[in-house]
């Protein structure tokens, strides 16, 4: 039954095409059937006839039971047959089935011109595993057992266990007893994993005999590789497959017949023969690798030169770093070099010349590092190194350069390019770090008291506050002593003005007592005295400074301090009988003078009397 | 009764200098052992300091560096923020500091406040508490000369400048009060923290069931508004608010 469909399904669009030249038709068809669980199919609607319009809203039938890889792929093909043109519409889904069992596809519609079409419903036929391989012209059933181990195909590796980046050797052999009449390359090994890199096979290796469990072989290299290990692990090279055209002797037959009609020198078949998978165990690199290890696994050399010993700001200097030897010339990286930090640096020039002969991968990577120096001086270019693992010594390696000295002259335009404004850069930091740790020994305080706490702090500051009382009480004291001094002046006023008016008694006895009128010199002097001792009386009775005292003055504290109205009017008219005395001079009766002195007198003892 | 005070306050003096001495000498033993590269060493010297019960700006610092060269950034950022309020005006502290923050994984941009704000702050991190201290004690020691002098003078004129310069120093012994008891506070609150825990889930309410807030990673500094159980509210600098569980902090 299905062999029947799929003869059917390949038939019916060639018989479209002849049968019916100008009919639309719309045919499914599917690339195989059976189809194996897991294996891929193209379910594909052919359109026909249907004008270069072609056909448009395909409805595709219910899929759900396969998995849609792929498509829509559309593909249109035209001919013109006999001035009929014959186009065709190809619409194909890959499809993988997700069960086993006998479906049916049913059908796709779509329209062309106006008119829908249909097409026949398929049935399908999933089968557990891979579905049978399509019978062709295979060889005969015993091709494999005749040929035997007559031919095989080899993979042999130089070493199994391996460091990292350490070079691994594999030959592709073919060894044969049997006459065979081509090789072609039909699937290279996979190297995943590895770097890998051909290697030049030298001319006498190319043929030659091996003997084989007692057998001899003539034996053929097909290829060989050498790999660089990039990861730890345990890796494998995948087969290679040769195609070969052997020719197959005639096999003895009973059959006359038969013998006679083969060809004498047997026939050619073709035959793939295949390598086994190799495993390979790589050993991660030891530890203790220097900072600048970048995966180097050989045995280097490495040589700088500088284009130039001087030259002139920004005009380029170019470093040149060699690294040569063997080892995984193509997985070298480039040396940080660090260049003075004015330069302006470029990233660097590979260039690499690998030499695949001798059986080992040899050559040099060169790295040109362009630098353009911006301001003039001595500059020196640290050290370059670069380090590599050296499997042979098994231990890592580590190159030096010299240090490089460039002397930079000034540039041609301008000395400097720090004098121009423009060119003028900020100071670039290097590098962004903490700053170091304190050195000078601190002054430590106790977490628990803090100054303010602290009670010698507190009877410290309390300290101003005794000095402000201090000063507070003292300025009291001298106030009240100074109030003291007051009262003294007071106590003291009375024996002031009695000896002031003594003086006067005195001047007034004995000028009249000489020649019985006092003469204007004495008279003018007992006035001073009266005025004085009274004024002087005042001034302490009252507590009234010599320059502040007045008659006014002395007239409104008398009257604050309650003295007699009158008295204080005979006070008044004491002074001014005085002061008229004194600056109007007239001729004055002795009994005037007795009788102020007596006035005077009475007046001090009644305010003593009243000012107590 | 004079003399058992004397020999007390002796007493006193003798024994501080002694611990001082020692508190120097370990300083001097971690700082050498910082040079050589052995960090552990060193931090342990520090630390011994600290059980002195002797604390120092300087120490802060050091202990910070330490923690920064042996890869530990919040611990170093808590010791630094410790540092800067012993002394906030220090240039290679602020520098460190600035430098701890960029390792961090979380940026957090602080709301901008009131410039008032800003600049009472700038005003209280231009000195230590311990220089506020000194700085009242200066104030007050003018001030009570003034009065004193004030009290003494005898002409008008000579009182009445002392009160003018009284009265403005008055005002100064106030501000620089007013200061000393915001940097004392400042010192002595417990709510700031930083985060120790690698990284922290933010909880919107204080329970393990509720819903995530926004997660955060070591080295940023909150404030705790609020503490419920182990449970405690912190405030970020950018006014993110959540629960965390206080074992992740660690006060300032």
């Amino acid at each position: 039954m299905g062999r029947l469909t799929r003869f059917l399904s390949a038939l019916l669009p060639a018989l479209s095409l002849t049968a019916a030249a100008q009919d639309v038709t719309f045919v499914a068809s599917v690339s195989k059937n059976p189809v194996g669980m897991g294996e891929q199919f193209t379910l594909s609607f052919v359109l026909t006839n249907a004008g270069m319009a072609g056909g448009k809203n395909l409805q595709l039938p219910d899929l759900t039971r396969f998995h849609i890889m792929a498509g829509p792929n559309t593909s249109t093909s035209m001919q013109i047959i006999n001035g009929a043109v014959l186009s065709s519409v190809t619409s194909a889904y890959v499809l993988q089935p997700k069960e086993t069992g006998k479906f049916t596809i049913g059908p796709a519609s779509i329209e062309a011109g106006g008119v829908a079409y249909r097409s026949q419903p398929l049935t399908l036929e999933v089968v557990r595993g891979q579905a049978a391989p399509p019978k062709s012209a295979a060889p005969p059933e015993d091709l494999a057992g005749q040929i035997g181990d007559n031919l095989f195909l080899k993979a042999i590796v130089d070493r199994t266990r391996v460091l990292q980046g350490e070079q691994v050797n594999v030959t592709f052999k073919v060894y044969t007893r049997i006459n065979v009449l081509n090789i072609a390359l039909d699937k290279n090994p996979t190297m995943v994993g590895f770097w890998s890199e051909d290697l030049d096979s030298p001319a006498d290796e190319g043929l030659g005999t091996e003997m084989v469990n007692g057998k001899q072989y003539r034996v053929r290299v097909v290829k060989r590789m050498a790999l660089f290990p990039t990861q730890a692990g345990t890796l494998e090279v995948s087969p290679m497959v040769l195609e070969t055209a052997i020719q197959v002797r005639p096999q003895r037959s009973s059959d006359p017949f038969e013998s006679f009609f083969r060809d004498p020198f047997g026939r050619t078949v073709n035959y793939t023969i295949q390598s086994a998978p190799v495993r390979i165990t790589v050993e991660p690199l030891p530890g203790g690798a220097p900072d600048d290890f970048r995966g180097a696994v050989g045995q280097f050399a490495m040589s700088t030169t500088l284009d130039r010993r001087s030259t002139r700001a920004n005009e380029p200097v170019t470093l040149k770093v060699t690294v040569s030897g063997t080892g995984n010339i193509k997985l070298l990286e480039a040396p940080a070099v660090e260049f003075p930090p004015d330069f302006e640096q470029y990233a660097p020039k590979i260039t690499e010349v690998v030499n695949r002969s001798q059986g080992r991968i040899t050559g040099n990577k060169t790295f040109e590092y362009l630098v353009i120096p911006r301001y003039p001086g001595m500059k020196a270019i640290k050290p370059v190194t670069y380090s590599f693992f050296d499997p042979v010594r098994r231990e890592y390696q580590r190159l030096r350069s010299p240090r490089q000295e460039i002397h930079v002259e000034p540039g041609v335009q301008g000395v400097g390019a720090g004098i121009v404004g423009a060119a003028r850069e900020d100071v670039r930091m290097l590098s962004q770090d903490i700053r170091f740790i304190k050195i000078s020994t601190p002054s430590f305080s106790e977490r628990d008291s803090p100054l303010h706490a602290r009670a010698a702090f507190i009877v410290l500051a309390l300290l101003p506050l005794a000095g402000v009382a201090t000063a507070f009480v003292y300025a009291r004291r001298r106030t009240a002593e100074l109030q003291d001094e007051a009262g003294a002046r007071t106590r003291r006023a009375i024996r002031v003005a009695r000896s002031g008016l003594r003086q006067a008694e005195y001047l007034l006895r004995e000028k009249s007592g000489s020649r019985g009128e006092p003469s204007s010199l004495q008279r003018l002097r007992f006035y001073a005295e009266v005025a004085g001792a009274l004024w002087k009386y005042l001034g302490d009775k009252l507590t009234i400074a010599p320059s502040a005292l007045s008659v006014e003055a002395a007239m409104v504290t008398l009257k604050t301090r309650g003295v007699d109205h009158g008295l204080i009017h005979a006070l008044k008219l004491v002074l001014e009988s005085c002061d008229m005395a004194r600056f109007a001079p007239t001729s004055l009766e002795l009994t005037a003078m007795q009788k102020t002195f007596d006035e005077t007198r009475r007046i001090i003892i009644e305010l003593e009397r009243t000012l107590k | 009764m004079t003399r058992r005070a004397l020999t007390l306050a002796l007493f006193w003096c003798l024994t501080a200098s002694g611990i001082a001495q020692t508190a120097e000498q370990l300083f001097r033993d971690g700082n050498m052992l910082y040079q050589q590269g052995k960090l552990s060493e060193a931090r342990e010297r520090y630390e011994q300091i600290l059980a002195l019960g002797k604390v120092s700006g300087e120490l802060y610092y050091n202990l910070g560096n330490v923690h920064y060269r042996a890869g530990d950034v919040a611990r170093a950022i808590l010791f630094y923020e410790r540092a800067l309020r012993l002394m906030p005006q220090d240039e290679d502290l602020r520098n460190n500091l600035q430098i701890a923050h960029l390792a961090l994984a979380d940026r957090i941009e602080p709301i901008p406040r009131l410039f008032l704000w800003e600049w009472w702050d700038e005003v209280k991190g231009m000195m230590s508490l311990r220089n506020a201290t000194w700085l009242v004690f200066v104030v007050f020691t003018l001030l009570c000369g003034v009065t004193s002098y004030f009290f003494l003078a005898r002409s008008y004129r000579k009182r009445r400048s002392a009160m003018f310069a009284g009265g403005g120093l008055t005002l100064l012994f106030l501000l620089t009060l007013t200061l000393f008891f915001a940097k004392r506070a400042d010192t002595t609150r417990t709510d700031e923290a930083i985060l120790m825990a690698p990284v922290v889930t933010v909880k919107n309410s204080p329970d393990s069931s509720s819903s995530d807030a926004f997660v955060l990673h070591s080295g940023v500094k909150v404030q705790i508004t609020d503490t419920v159980g182990p449970w405690v509210k912190i405030l970020l600098s950018d006014g993110k608010v959540g629960w965390v569980e206080r074992t992740g902090l660690a006060v300032i």
